[in-house]
């Protein structure tokens, strides 16, 4: 037990340092996206959503990346610290996709004038935003919590591998109904402040991500501990 | 593998014979097909769309909402008197189980798919007769997808206190694909397009059933396990 809780403040401890430089970073961020870039010709001004909006999205994206990994390590070593980083990690994910799937059509009114449209990755936000509300649902619905842990790895694991099949139906959906084109500078093309602005962003948000992890982490193993004080206190 | 066939085969005719005395799966999905296209019918302005171009659509969402009626109670009545353990502590290795109730499910589905064209070719005039095979193929796949993450996700949801109500949530997102795929083709085949322009999909069709059904097999004794 001792050594456990050393692990515990432990993680508090490195939870806590990643949070506090997430939110120093975040400040930065914000003062770059609104103060320091240059704003998009074409776009203009909306265009700095984009800084939030991307980091989100890649955060989402390594979130559950990490959390089908850790189900299907799971299913296989039955390590109990896998699942509860893999449940972690997917809470983690349903924060930054829901921040991906607010910022995406704020910023598409103005720039594809409609909120909504099936664009292809906005598709797959939201598909495994309801894959991961599932997951909740399953893990939190079962009598016994070692089978929810199960279920829930394997709705991770099969949402996973949905992906490239999802992704790619998307696609081919969108290429029957023209959208309208869309104007997001990427990659090389990205001017260098710009490009500096979203690094930051993309640094920041997965910062912020790992800190929130750690956090939840130490919590979910202070529960666990909790639960076997409690059944051996009964037994 | 002969054998693991034989274990596959007799839990399958076991399903299959119990839902023929019963019936009650197939008619609860044979009168949710019927009734859609009735529902569906009146549900359409025929003035403004031609039932033609939507048919195909309505054709695949009939199929997943009655076939999530059938799917959803594969555990159930075996549930109910305890008999699930007893095909779980058989020898038969847990993917073969997992085979047997896809497939006993498929039979099942295929058939009700069937008789959601036929309802839709009756009601709205659609003229299904140049690519029948084809179509009908197109529906097979779709139903192998659609019953083997059903039948894997049934699983789940039985064993949880939301029961069926859980099965949408979890099997919707997952069923995209082959909705996109599904109604894409067939939709092109009732208005009689040549066959290479609808090649492609059949193929992601038949991916998409294959990959479910892989994954299901591997999958499912992580759920039975006790």
């Amino acid at each position: 037990m001792k050594t456990d809780n050393v692990s515990v403040a432990g993680l508090r401890r490195g939870g806590m340092v990643l949070t506090l430089i997430g939110l120093a970073g975040l400040l930065l961020l914000f003062w770059l996206s609104f103060f320091w870039v240059s704003t998009e010709i074409r776009q203009g001004i909306v265009q700095r959503i984009f800084y939030v909006h991307v980091p989100a999205a890649w955060t989402a994206f390594l979130a559950f990346g990490i959390s089908a990994l850790c189900s299907a390590v799971y299913l296989w070593l039955r390590d109990d610290r896998l699942d509860r980083a893999a449940a972690c990690a997917a809470e983690g994910g349903l924060v930054f996709a829901t921040i991906m799937l607010t910022t995406g059509p704020l910023w598409g009114k103005i720039a594809w004038g409609t909120y909504w449209t099936w664009e292809p990755r906005l598709t797959l936000t939201l598909l495994l935003w309801f894959i991961y509300l599932g997951y909740f649902m399953v893990r939190h619905s079962t009598e016994d919590p070692e089978k929810g842990k199960r279920f829930a790895a394997v709705v991770a694991i099969v949402g996973a591998l949905d992906i490239p099949f999802i992704h790619l139906s998307v696609l081919w959906f969108r290429s029957l109904h023209p959208q309208p084109v869309v104007v997001k500078p990427e990659g090389p093309t990205l001017p260098g402040d710009m490009l500096t602005t979203l690094m930051t962003g993309l640094a920041v948000f997965t910062v912020i991500f790992f800190g929130l992890f750690l956090f939840r982490y130490a919590l979910e193993g202070l529960r666990a501990e909790a639960d076997l004080r409690a059944r051996q206190s009964t037994a | 593998m002969s054998r693991y066939m034989a274990q596959v085969g007799a839990i399958m005719w076991k399903d299959l014979v119990l839902e023929l005395r019963s019936r009650e799966r197939l008619t609860s999905m044979g009168a949710f097909a019927v009734l859609a296209g009735v529902l569906f019918s009146f549900s359409i302005d025929t003035a403004s769309v031609r039932t033609q171009d939507v048919a195909a659509g309505l054709v695949w969402m009939t199929l997943v909402f009655g076939g999530l009626l059938g799917v959803g109670r594969t555990f159930y009545l075996e549930a109910e008197d305890g008999a699930f353990q007893g095909v779980l502590t058989s020898p038969a290795p847990k993917d073969a189980v997992f085979l047997a109730k896809t497939g006993a499910n498929f039979v099942l589905l295929f058939a009700v798919s069937l008789l959601v064209l036929a309802v839709f070719a009756l009601f709205f005039g659609v003229s299904v007769g140049a690519n029948l095979g084809w179509i009908i193929l197109v529906l097979g796949l779709g139903s192998l997808g659609f019953v083997a993450l059903g039948t894997l996700f049934a699983a789940i949801a039985s064993g949880t206190s939301m029961g069926e109500t859980l099965l949408p949530v979890l099997v919707f997102p997952l069923l995209v694909p082959m909705v996109v795929y599904g109604v894409g083709t067939t939709d092109r085949l009732i208005a009689g397009r040549p066959l290479a322009e609808v090649e492609g999909n059949i193929r992601m069709l038949g991916a998409f059933a294959l990959a479910a059904v892989a994954a299901g097999a591997v999958l499912f004794r992580f759920v039975v396990e006790d």
